[in-house]
């Protein structure tokens, strides 16, 4: 690691030395060092401007700066995110100001869509999270920074893979059919939230998605700002119905170069490990049936040999600087995560540059430049959700009977039994590969002019380019069906570009003595490209060499081969906002947003989102105003509509596809595959927010409360088609609605402020609710897999209910007689059982910190949802017995179940997924300097999902298997899944 | 503030630029506008793909019109075949409208019409467009036969406008006419996995056979103009001279069933080289243990009392079958017809074993219930019946062996029925005896309607008839062994609820 970092680092410090200008004094040098009042550590990139002018610097990162001020200026205007705005007296000599971490710093300039805005002048829901108040540990994506850390947004990490896939849901599921993930935007760059990485091909690989967002490295996050309501997100028109989370990178401040480094090493294990019966046990259990089969007489732990202490290494070095016109920042991040499944693992190395420019003499002319470059390497594991009754890796080791060998006598090779389908999960691993890599680059430049002083143009192109190519093979020597004897390979290829050309023009004026004007108008065009290409073959014989690096002497009638292009699609708009400040008591944001998009049908080019949002500041009237105990009272009202267009392109139009060659017509087949719908258009959701910001207590306590009623309708649908017809469905709007609504509470408290010791309480609470209604008919979703389930769907959209209501067989126990299970009404009819969206959504963060130690701690909870434990009903009933593994739970219970109980889906595995989490915690110490060379030493011990109270009994009721039906997503089911991981960090910090 | 001006226009010349018409295009699919690239040849082979569908395989339309009746039966095996009780309802008639596979038997079907009406468009040749009808014609009859109603559409290119329904004998009308209109234009021979004027008649002959039941299904009379048209049309095809009863009963279903049939007169084709095909080697999997190869789904099996209407001459019971590409079976084990007792390894002549409990050997037993509750049986329990010898030599989900939908020996069967319909029963008697005689079989003293009944389930056994004979001959809703009595309105299926939602031309059937 050392070896390959070194010459990476020299690059930066050459690109450095490049950079570095000295700032030349001019009347009087005024300098000093900026300093947390919390625990004393040094603020960098705090603004430091001197009052009355426009004159300004900003902190290096050992919080010192130095500015050369005019000889009559008097006082220094100190800010930095996160912290107050404090003024300060200029003194001679080295001055030391200490910020205070602002419960509610009101002045702190926040990201908006297409510019910036100052908190204050906000009417819309909100939140923002500083990387100060990020997760700590070692995370993938940015999306995990912010569980739990703000009000009304879920964050669930699907599976626990390394770089594994996560379901966000900002106040809850608003669609049936369509996309219920946030808009991410990246610096100003809407991604298309589409992921190069190729699917597998040819056999039984893992079928998880994978994370969009791990090309990002979070250590190159500077916030992350959640826009939740329609006077938010209106300005993102047809995309911004599920929220927006807008990520801004760190920027380079201006001053000496500084190097930012850090290191950590840590190691996870399986969080949760399912408990099946021990070899004594099961011995004991065939014993209690009267079994003479199944004891094979060894005692192994089948779950144990597929899992390992998987090692993190995770490094990052960032170099910024320059000067007020010429600002860098050059990073790298290398992290090396192995997984708790034995092979399976992350590589991601990292480079970003952002710099900014000023030009002309006027400084009129700016130009900003990023290049985000990374590449991920993934080692995938064989855990995939839709396999055969053969299962997977988990199950497949669940289910081991533990009285078999898993190796042949004497040696390291697994035991295969030819022609069982029992197969061995240590032949598994050893017999599976699947590789996967992906480059990303997010690149953008943005020239910008003022053109008067309130009055500014701006330019943005950007191009996110991926290109993922996917890998892999099963052995011949695997006992698994059409792999035995013959192996599989394959070899798939993707690539994914999208362009931006965005104008905006933003006009800031102060109108008169009382009125404040920040508006911006623009224009906005987006193309997206996706293509793809993959081939795969069976027929090989061990040669020693990888399958896929021959796939041309494949047996001919095994090959598959295919590539594609996706449909055309763009999207075009035009928007406009207005922020109005009057004497900073009234504000009123109005948004517009025209999106006109190739997806749409030929009689819905255009859609219209419109936002009105105002707010009454309680606080600056004559009746509050400088009052210590209420410093600041804001309610706020918006309403707004938004859209949701997450349908494929292609849908508008009649579709043919091209079948297979056919040499007795010497041509392919043709079929016709779908109706295309000219009328289809964006779903639409309007939104009611009302909100109440405060703070009080001497700014000890500040809070949020905010009430929402989101009202989607034109719901997008894949309807049935009415026969006859071609075989596909038709995209269509419903005329049904689903309504979310619900309260979001969110407080931060200042508990102990003083020298030695700060403690710190954050938490959010949200309430929420989901019902459908109007709909015609039902839609069936959440496919419930395993021996026995085949077209099983638990779950309906059908109106009254809320979306994916669980709809199954009611149990009542096990008979004491037949040891079979009984059903409510002999199970010949199904019950609406519940509902897989969570009622509650729970964020608790503290941090204390005494002198030189601080410690963080993180939860989050999860309330009122119910979670199909597919795990234990279809992989680990009583069936089993003298053959395979079985569910502990289902010996020694005082009702003997009948060996021939058929493990019907049914409420018996619905269960209760109500959890809370300890996200994670971190323990720091503040070393200081060492040296001259190392500054800012810190070291931390950092442990995730360290604690989970739950009921749940299956891995971990934060899970999400997919389990959707016709393409409408299923949530809250639970099969067979890569077990998550608790993780433990050693982290040092430094800068030079 | 000139300046600026021009700065302003500027941007206004950059935006309009950059200003898009959005129009849509498809990159690896083809639109309506590529009408002209597209021939009605390749539209064609999609239809013959669409209507081979719900026959083959453990789903839909075969399941339904098989495990339905006395012929099959698909028990719950513990932690096998639960399925939600889904099969429990298909052989108990206990289905609704929301059931799987009468939703997907309607859909397949309907899919199918809109498949064959949809190569019309393409400017098709007179033959071509007389075997795209001759497919939809087909389609719309098992719909009729099922459903009682059939949503008809001309008009393919509005999916608003909504297709008209043909109930009941108005839809038996429109398809005799279409058959009818089309005749001349069908080939007189070929391979018979292309419709052909042979295939045409037998299924005309169906229709006429069945043409009382449709007009009334819990007493159906049959009318003599309608059973000589029956005994017509089996003349016809008889006179062809391109058909003649296999010597080996099992050669119409092997592998290489195209090449040595000599009955089959309209097949299915599936053909892995010519990238055609349905799963025909469900019809194994869906029987077989998990320990036999192939290694099966352990599900569906027969009744005894079906079992024991055939006597062991009898080869159509079941046979060591030897065909190219089957297994060396030294021990000359039963691998085709009906699979009952001990099972043997078919390369080694080992015997095999059961998987669960695993010490147990595999016997398949005569006795089996609709929900298996013993554990040590559950696995092994009834007879298993396979027509379709195994393809072994071909890899792969898709096999060689053709589906058979028209054999002469049906044509015979239907005809020796007719002829006891018009009080002809010593002509029909002959007519039975020369099959039974070619397959091994005593000849039968007399001929009754209910012996005709038995002996169309020994020869067309598991072939998908099953539930409109005993319908036609008025057993449907008779209690069987490990069957109840059904009522009457389970005589048609009920429209599935998916369709009843989006389309108001369709009207629920009574009792559902």
């Amino acid at each position: 690691m050392k070896q390959k970092l070194t010459p990476i680092l020299m690059g930066l410090l050459a690109v450095c030395l490049f950079c570095v200008q000295p700032v030349f004094a001019q009347n009087k040098t005024v300098s000093g060092k900026v300093t947390d009042g919390k625990d004393g550590s040094a603020v960098a990139g705090a603004s430091v401007t001197i009052k009355g002018t426009k004159q300004g610097t900003q902190t290096n990162a050992m919080g010192e700066f130095t500015i050369s001020a005019p000889a009559s200026a008097t006082t220094l205007v100190i800010s930095s995110v996160g912290f107050g705005t404090k003024e300060v007296s200029i003194t001679e000599g080295a001055m030391d100001v200490v910020l205070a971490a602002a419960a509610n710093d009101l002045n702190e300039v926040v990201v908006v869509g297409y510019g910036t805005a100052r908190k204050r002048d906000l009417v819309g829901a909100t939140a923002s999270v500083a990387a100060k108040d990020f997760n700590k540990g070692t995370y993938t994506s940015p999306d995990q920074l912010i569980q739990g850390k703000a009000a009304g947004v879920l964050v669930i990490n699907n599976t626990g893979q390394p770089g594994g896939s996560t379901t966000i849901r900002i106040r809850g599921s608003s669609s049936i059919r369509s996309g219920n993930q946030p808009l991410f935007v990246v610096d100003g760059i809407p991604l298309s939230g589409g992921l190069a990485r190729p699917g597998g091909s040819g056999g039984e690989f893992g079928n998880d998605g994978g994370n969009p967002l791990n090309y990002m490295n979070p250590n190159d996050i500077a916030s992350i700002e959640i826009l939740k309501d329609a006077s938010a997100t209106a300005i993102y028109g047809s995309r911004g119905a599920n929220g927006v989370i807008l990520i801004t990178t760190k920027r380079g401040k201006s001053g000496a170069a500084q190097v930012d480094a850090s290191a950590s090493a840590g190691f996870s294990q399986v969080a949760k490990v399912l408990e099946v019966l021990n070899a004594d046990e099961y011995r004991k259990a065939l014993k209690d049936y009267g079994l003479t089969s199944g004891d094979f007489g060894k005692s192994v732990d089948a779950f144990d040999e597929i899992t390992q202490a998987g090692l993190i290494q995770n490094y990052n070095v960032a170099v910024g600087g320059g000067t007020e016109d010429a600002r860098y920042r050059i990073s790298t991040g290398y992290l090396d995560q192995k997984g708790v499944v034995k092979t399976s693992e992350l590589k991601k190395l990292s480079v970003n540059l952002n710099s900014n420019f000023k030009f002309l003499p006027s400084k009129k002319l700016g130009l900003d430049l990023n290049v985000m470059v990374t590449q991920t390497n993934e080692r995938i594991a064989p855990i995939s959700a839709f396999v055969g009754f053969t299962g997977n890796l988990i199950s497949q080791a669940l289910q081991w009977n533990p009285t078999r060998e898993l190796y042949k006598p004497g040696t390291d090779s697994p035991f295969v039994e030819r022609g069982s389908t029992t197969i061995n999960p240590v032949a598994q691993l050893r017999y599976y590969k699947d590789l996967a890599v992906v480059n990303t680059i997010l690149a953008s430049i943005s020239p910008s002019y003022k053109i008067t002083n309130d009055l500014e143009y701006r330019f943005l192109y950007s191009v996110n380019r991926q290109v993922g190519t996917r890998k892999g093979q099963i052995n011949r020597l695997l006992n698994a069906q059409d792999i035995e004897n013959r192996g599989v390979a394959f070899l798939n290829n993707q690539e994914q570009t999208n362009t931006q050309i965005t104008n905006t023009i933003n006009y800031n004026k102060k109108i008169g003595s009382d009125l404040n004007l920040n508006a911006v108008i623009g224009h906005e065009w987006l193309v997206f490209d996706s293509k793809g290409n993959g081939l795969f073959g069976r027929d090989f014989t061990n040669l020693g060499l990888n399958y896929y690096d021959y796939l041309g002497t494949t047996s001919q009638a095994s090959r598959g081969v295919y590539s594609f292009a996706s449909p055309t699609q763009e999207l075009q708009s035009f928007f406009a906002r207005a922020i109005l400040n009057y004497k900073d008591k009234y504000l009123v944001t109005g948004t517009f947003r025209a999106d006109g998009s190739t997806r749409f049908g030929e009689n819905n080019k255009y859609g219209y989102f419109p936002s009105v949002g105002v707010a009454w500041n309680v606080s600056r009237e004559g009746f509050l105003e400088n009052n210590d105990f209420v410093k600041n009272v804001k309610v706020r009202a918006s309403w707004g509509k938004t859209g949701n267009q997450e349908f494929p392109s292609g849908a508008s139009l009649n579709r043919l596809t091209i079948g297979e060659y056919n040499a007795g017509i010497s041509a392919p087949l043709i079929n016709r595959a779908t109706w295309g719908n000219p009328d289809l258009k964006w779903e639409s959701s309007a939104t009611l927010n009302l909100g109440l910001d405060f703070t009080i207590f001497d700014e000890r306590l500040s809070g949020s409360v905010d009430y929402f009623n989101k009202k989607t309708s034109d719901v997008l649908y894949e309807q049935n088609l009415i026969q006859p017809a071609p075989p596909g469905r038709i995209w269509f709007n419903l005329e049904g609605f689903v309504i979310n609504k619900g309260v979001e509470i969110s407080l931060l408290a200042a508990v102990v402020r003083n020298k030695a010791v700060n403690w710190n309480i954050g938490g959010n609470v949200s309430f929420l609710q989901n019902d459908v209604s109007g709909l015609a008919g039902f839609y069936e979703t959440g496919a419930l897999r395993g021996q026995g389930f085949s077209g099983v769907n638990g779950q309906r959209v059908i109106n009254g209910q809320p979306l994916n209501v669980w709809y199954l067989r009611r149990f009542e126990g096990i008979d004491k007689g037949t040891g079979q299970s009984v059903y409510a009404d002999g199970g010949s009819k199904l019950y609406y059982s519940g509902s897989p969206n969570p009622k509650m959504l729970l964020g608790l963060s503290t941090d204390v910190s005494y002198k030189k130690f601080a410690a963080t701690v993180n939860f989050n909870g999860n309330f009122g949802q119910y979670i199909y434990n597919n795990t234990a009903a279809s992989v680990l009933g009583i069936g089993n017995l003298g053959n395979r593994n079985i569910a502990k739970g289902l010996v020694g219970t005082s009702i003997q179940e009948s060996l021939s109980n058929a493990p019907a889906p049914s409420t018996r595995n619905l269960e209760k997924g109500n959890y809370v989490k300890m996200t994670n915690a971190s323990l720091s110490y503040r070393v200081g300097n060492i040296g001259k060379s190392f500054r800012n030493v810190n070291i931390s011990l950092t442990g995730q999902n360290l604690l989970v109270i739950t009921n749940y009994t299956g891995f971990d009721p934060e899970v999400n298997t997919d389990g959707g039906v016709n393409g409408i997503p299923s949530l809250g089911i639970e099969y067979i899944p890569y077990p998550s991981a608790r993780t433990f960090t050693l982290g040092v910090n430094f800068s030079l | 503030m000139n300046n600026n001006k021009r700065y302003f226009l500027f941007l206004m010349t950059l935006s309009l630029f950059s200003c898009t018409k959005l129009d849509e295009s498809f990159r690896s699919d083809l639109a309506e506008s590529n009408n002209n690239d597209i021939k009605a040849s390749q539209l064609l082979l999609g239809a013959y793909n669409s209507i081979a569908g719900p026959f083959q395989g453990n789903a839909d339309l075969w399941a339904l019109q098989t495990l339905s009746t006395d012929e099959g039966i698909p028990p719950t095996r513990a932690g096998d075949w639960d399925d939600n009780g889904a099969w429990r309802a298909v052989s108990s008639k206990t289905w609704n409208a929301d059931l799987a596979q009468v939703r997907g038997q309607f859909e397949q079907l309907l899919a199918t019409q809109f498949s064959a009406s949809n190569v019309l468009q393409y400017n098709p040749s007179a033959q071509e467009a007389a075997e795209a009808r001759f497919i939809r014609a087909l389609s719309m009859y098992w719909t009729v036969d099922g459903y009682d109603q059939v949503p008809y559409r001309e008009d393919l290119q509005d999916y608003k406008l909504l297709p008209i329904t043909l109930k009941g004998m108005e839809a038996v009308d429109f398809i005799i006419s279409e058959l009818t209109a089309i005749m001349n234009d069908l080939p007189a021979t070929g391979p018979a996995y292309t419709a052909s004027k042979n295939a045409a008649k037998a299924l005309l002959m169906k229709i006429y056979l069945n043409k009382g039941v449709y007009a009334n299904r819990a007493t159906p009379t049959f009318a003599a103009e309608d059973m000589n048209k029956v005994v017509a049309l089996a003349d016809e095809i008889v006179a062809s001279g391109r058909y003649s009863l296999s010597s080996n009963y099992f050669d119409n279903f092997s592998p290489d069933n195209h090449l040595k049939s000599t009955e089959n007169i309209l097949t299915f084709l599936n053909d892995p080289a010519a990238n055609r095909g349905g799963n025909v080697r469900g019809f194994a999997f869906m029987v077989q243990h998990y320990n036999q190869n192939p290694s099966g789904w352990n599900g569906f099996a027969t009744l005894s009392d079906f079992y024991d209407k055939f006597e062991a001459t009898d080869q159509r019971r079941g046979v060591a079958y030897s065909y190219p590409g089957g297994p060396a079976n030294p021990g000359k084990r039963v691998n085709v017809g009906f699979m009952l007792g001990q099972q043997y390894d078919l390369v080694t002549d080992a015997p095999l074993k059961a998987r669960n409990p695993a010490d147990k050997p595999l016997v398949f037993t005569r006795d089996v219930k609709l929900v298996e509750t013993d554990p040590a049986t559950l696995e092994l329990t009834g007879i298993r019946p396979n027509k379709y010898a195994y393809d072994y030599g071909t890899p792969g989900d898709q096999k060689n062996n053709d589906f058979a939908v028209f054999r002469l020996a049906d044509v015979l069967l239907m005809k020796a029925e007719a002829l006891l319909r018009t009080s002809n029963a010593a002509a029909g008697l002959t007519l039975v005896n020369s099959i039974r005689q070619k397959r091994g079989a005593a000849d039968l003293a007399t001929l009754t309607l209910d012996n005709l009944l038995d002996e169309r389930g020994r020869e067309l056994y598991w072939e998908g008839y099953r539930r409109q004979d005993q319908i036609r001959f008025g057993k449907y809703l008779l209690a069987y062994q490990n069957k109840p009595a059904a009522p009457a309105h389970t005589l048609i299926f009920p429209i599935p609820s998916s369709q009843i939602a989006v389309n108001p031309n369709l009207t629920q059937n009574p009792g559902y």
